[in-house]
């Protein structure tokens, strides 16, 4: 059993510096680092590049790659991206990080080329030494993990506690504006914590490499296990994170030397282990009825007051529920209408494959409604709409090609079930806060898509579950325009959802969680009814996209894809319906149009791109596309209204409040956003 | 027992609390603290920084439930309901830092309020009835143009919140617990950032709200300034360290030596004269 324990104190060991790595960042910046481990893989990548392909020694190739790529890597992200996410709400800043995970495995398969690297080596030089220790075999390699470990918890834990390097961090979180005031450079600190906080992802991604070979999506698991211990810490405790880091690592190798070895389920109950602590965490969570305290506020007063705040919003532009005026109308649906006609035109305008094409887009655009719903209307960050999609697609396939169901009918069922599962993973974990709902969903699809999605039965022998279209879909273009009349369809319920009492009640529920509640809106009801129709609708989209394919391939609904659907949806507009139609023919036909007529190495470009757009969601909330698209509206509107008198708030407030206005210099609009919670 | 107290859990208070105590870890925030507001009136809490007011009423809104105690509204038990049930079924209230919603009109925040009363079943079936388009019933047009009229909101209707200065949100949040069409309404600190004028203005508001004829509307005031909190309310609720120390009608709490004591400190409330302020002589007290 020792042996084990040992064995198990390797995987762990990595766990537990992943974790520590996130929690540090997390404490000290109040940024969840979703891309930790796309950075990972990135150094691990570069150490690779430099120390096989480039036969550089162990020591250089290891300090250039984890000891100044790493820290590099942190302070220039700092610099371009971080530093302006610190006042933003939870979800901008899951949004942004989010787009770097996408942005750079892109980025480094265009630097380093692609193909999955099975093998590689650690920081032990090869053949790799083994030593016995109480009679158990023990590679340097796992030694040198483990002294890592050691000086992880020491230094990070005494220097964030003891130090005065430490006090000063910590002294930022609470208020950059008073630690610069106080003659340190907040600047320098949060570079510096970006700094370490990449090196701690290029140790754990060079540790890690000769266990799960250099493949992105293996990184994204390995972290989204370490999201585990980061859960069970509720972000902040190192030494828990650390401690079940390094459990889950016991418990994989004993669960490995216990469980029957010639049973298929031993290994899902293994790689589930992760998933089954973060269950365990949020089941003890939801009993004691708390939250777990992701909706801290960064900075002071003084740094809420003296940043601007108009940034600080996703989608927060006004519901639209109670506007009128028809040119106000009329200018805000003119565009998407035009574009639906548009996009009606597109399969009588191309021909063959690309006709075949436009329905996978318009396909794709069911699906990517399903974040403007839950995202763009409900302010929520779900990660595994792919997976519904997924689900979705498998039930359409069961039931139309194994038991004979209708198609249609088969992907209305998909839809449903798929909603149910959304209604159970809402439950568990909206209450729990903004930024556990995308920790949570994160970690559900990669659980579904490891457990579910491989089983044998759907899995076919890699051949994958084949649908065929409906009787009257003779052509891809009938297809096409079948997918593009769900679409509208959809896309009116939403419209309609944005400007009812329902929109309302959400739009309140998004700002003002005790606002809410106090008004007599159930935050939670509202939260997990918007969270379950968008999986219904993700569902839906999964079912047509299995049609449209005819064969659902294994793979197709990776968790990691569905990330990079998310961030083509949020470059071009999380919020907008017409923005989906467009992400879906983006999605598609980039790829396709690269492949076609460009060189192979451009088709990594497009990922990239989505990725950047993703992480600009920093500076324009709604997406590039629909920032544009409002300012052109508002300009339009500018232009009607220039015979009317400009609109002054502060001369408003009546007659009797005239003084109120003018006198309260620090009740500004700044003071009143200031106060409300970014969604 | 005082005539405010003899109707503990009954209808003859509005809203009743009896013995809430609420701790976090080790600390006590509040230990066993009665209290009750009667129907038209406007009671004042006050007690110096820490005393657990706001923690009261994060209590009686139902955001935070007590250690030990219960909670009536109008004779119900609501110690067990949600701060959404309760909402509903005539608590509202306000905050210290305006939780309002930054993505809606000032007009919507009414709305939405005056929805959740008249025509709750709208929060879900409006998802999929196109009639939600429609304009507005006249009855809840009325209702909401009557309440921005009151509170001199009409001008700002149409503008986002988020645009708005401080002391129209606290109006905005005001009608919003108005919209509601609530029993009581629990204002946290309602004058603190506002100039003499906003503050006379808002009070003003609170007592055109408690003289309407046509509905029973009660205040439960927390507020540090005592001087106006004393000039409003008809019962005055004062709390130190958690505890309830005082309970009685402005005059006599001016008088109290337990509440000059937790306002001024022993020795001055030995030696000098009343010092509680008095209406009219303005400024805040700060303990």
């Amino acid at each position: 059993m020792l042996e084990f324990v040992i064995a198990g104190l390797v995987l762990g060991g990595i766990y537990a510096i992943a974790s520590a790595g996130l929690v540090i960042t997390y404490t000290a910046s109040g940024i969840l680092n979703f891309a930790f481990g796309a950075m990972a893989f990135f150094i691990a990548r570069f150490y690779y590049y430099l120390h096989t392909e480039h036969s550089w020694g162990i020591l250089p190739a290891a300090i250039v790659a984890i000891g100044l790529a790493g820290p590099i890597m942190g302070i220039f992200l700092y610099a371009v991206l971080f530093r302006y996410l610190r006042f933003n709400s939870p979800l901008i800043k899951v949004v942004a990080t989010v787009g770097l995970l996408v942005a750079i495995p892109a980025l480094a398969t265009i630097i380093f080329g692609s193909g999955a690297i099975l093998q590689a080596p650690g920081l032990a030089p090869e053949p790799v030494h083994v030593y016995q220790f109480l009679g158990v075999p023990i590679t340097l390699d796992d030694i040198i993990v483990y002294i890592c470990v050691v000086a992880t918890v020491v230094l990070g834990a005494g220097v964030l506690r003891f130090t005065e390097v430490g006090l000063k961090v910590r002294a930022m979180v609470d208020s950059p504006a008073m630690t610069d005031l106080s003659g340190t450079n907040p600047d320098l600190v949060s570079g510096g914590v970006w700094a370490v906080s990449v090196f701690f992802a290029g140790l754990t991604g060079v540790l890690a490499a000769p266990i799960i070979g250099l493949d992105p999506n293996k990184f994204t698991v390995l972290i989204a296990a370490a999201f585990a211990a980061v859960i069970a810490a509720k972000m902040r405790s190192l030494p828990i994170a650390v401690g079940v880091g390094l459990l889950m690592g016991i418990a994989t190798s004993l669960a490995e030397r216990y469980l029957p070895s010639n049973s298929q389920w031993s290994g899902e109950i293994i790689d589930a282990i992760p998933f089954i602590v973060i269950a365990v965490v949020l089941l003890y969570s939801l009993l004691r009825r708390g939250r777990m305290g992701d909706v801290e506020r960064v900075g002071g007063a003084l740094d809420r007051a003296i940043t601007p705040q108009g940034e600080s919003r996703l989608a927060g532009s006004t519901s639209g529920a109670l506007e009128s005026g028809s040119l106000g109308l009329i200018s805000k649906y003119a565009g998407p209408f035009l574009l639906i006609v548009a996009a009606g035109a597109l399969p009588l305008i191309v021909q063959g494959y690309w006709v075949g094409l436009t329905a996978a887009a318009f396909a794709y655009a069911v699906i990517f409604l399903s974040w403007t719903l839950v995202t763009g209307e409900g302010g929520m960050l779900w990660l595994c709409q792919i997976t519904f999609a997924g689900v979705g697609a498998i039930t359409t396939a069961e039931l139309a090609t194994t038991h004979g169901w209708p198609v249609l009918a088969a992907v209305a069922v998909g839809g449903v079930i798929a909603m149910l599962m959304g209604l159970v993973v809402g439950l568990l974990s909206i209450r729990l806060g903004d930024l556990y709902v995308a920790l949570v969903t994160l970690t559900f699809g990669l659980l579904v898509e490891n457990l579910v999605f491989t089983l044998p039965s759907f899995v076919n022998s890699g051949l994958g579950l084949t649908v065929n279209p409906p009787s009257f879909a003779t052509s891809s273009r009938v297809l096409a325009y079948l997918f593009l009349g769900i679409f509208v369809v959809i896309a009116l319920f939403i419209l309609n959802f944005r400007r009812s009492t329902s929109g309302l009640a959400m739009n309140a529920v998004r700002w003002s969680d005790p606002g809410a509640r106090t008004t007599g809106v159930s935050v939670v009801q509202m939260k997990v009814t918007v969270a379950a129709l968008a999986a219904l609708v993700a569902g839906i989209g999964g079912g047509l996209l299995a049609i449209q394919q005819s064969t659902i391939a294994p793979g197709t609904f990776d968790t990691f894809l569905g990330v990079v659907w998310l961030a083509v949806l949020v470059t071009i507009g999380i919020r907008s319906t017409a923005a989906a139609i467009i992400a879906g023919l983006s999605f598609v036909m980039l790829p396709a149009l690269a492949q076609a007529y460009l060189p192979t190495w451009t088709g990594n470009i497009p990922p990239l791109l989505f990725g950047l757009g993703a992480i600009s969601a920093a500076k324009y909330p709604d997406g590039a596309l629909a920032e544009q698209s409002r300012r052109f509206r508002n300009q339009l509107l500018r232009l009607a209204d220039r015979q009317k008198p400009p609109l002054v708030i502060d001369t408003l407030s009546g007659p009797a409040l005239a003084d109120d206005a003018v006198g309260t210099a620090t009740g500004t609009a700044q003071s009143a956003v200031a106060v409300g919670k970014a969604p | 027992m005082t005539v405010l107290e003899a109707g503990v859990g009954t209808e003859t208070s509005v809203l009743s609390a009896r013995g809430i105590t609420v701790r976090f870890g080790g600390l006590n925030a509040l230990s066993d603290v009665d209290l009750d507001v009667a129907p038209r009136s406007i009671a004042g809490l006050v007690g110096p920084n820490g005393a657990g007011k706001t923690t009261m009423l994060a209590v009686l809104s139902g955001l935070l439930r007590p250690t030990q105690g219960r909670v009536w509204l109008r004779g119900e038990d609501v110690t067990d309901a949600s701060a959404q049930a309760r909402a509903r079924g005539g608590i509202a209230r306000t905050f210290q830092q305006p939780e309002l919603f930054l993505g809606l009109t000032v007009r919507e925040h009414l709305v939405l309020a005056d929805r959740v009363h008249f025509a709750p079943r709208r929060l879900w079936s409006d998802m999929l009835d196109p009639r939600s388009l429609l304009p507005a019933s006249s009855a809840e047009n009325e209702r909401v143009d009557g309440l921005l009229e009151l509170l001199n909101l009409t001008r700002v209707a149409k503008a986002p919140v988020a645009a708005l200065p401080l002391g129209v949100c606290r109006l905005v949040e005001v009608g919003r617990a108005l919209a509601g069409q609530p029993h009581v309404i629990l204002l946290d600190e309602p004058l603190s950032g506002l100039d003499m004028k906003s503050s006379e203005n808002l009070l003003s508001v609170f007592q055109r709200v408690v003289a309407q004829t046509d509905r029973d509307v009660s205040l439960l005031m927390v507020e540090h300034d005592v001087a106006a909190v004393l000039a409003l309310s008809n019962w005055i609720f004062v709390l130190d360290f958690g505890e309830r120390i005082a309970a009685d009608c402005p005059d006599v709490i001016r008088r109290d030596p337990a509440v000059r004591s937790a306002y001024l400190g022993d020795e001055e409330s030995v030696e000098g004269e009343p010092e509680v302020p008095v209406a009219g002589e303005g400024g805040e007290v700060e303990p």
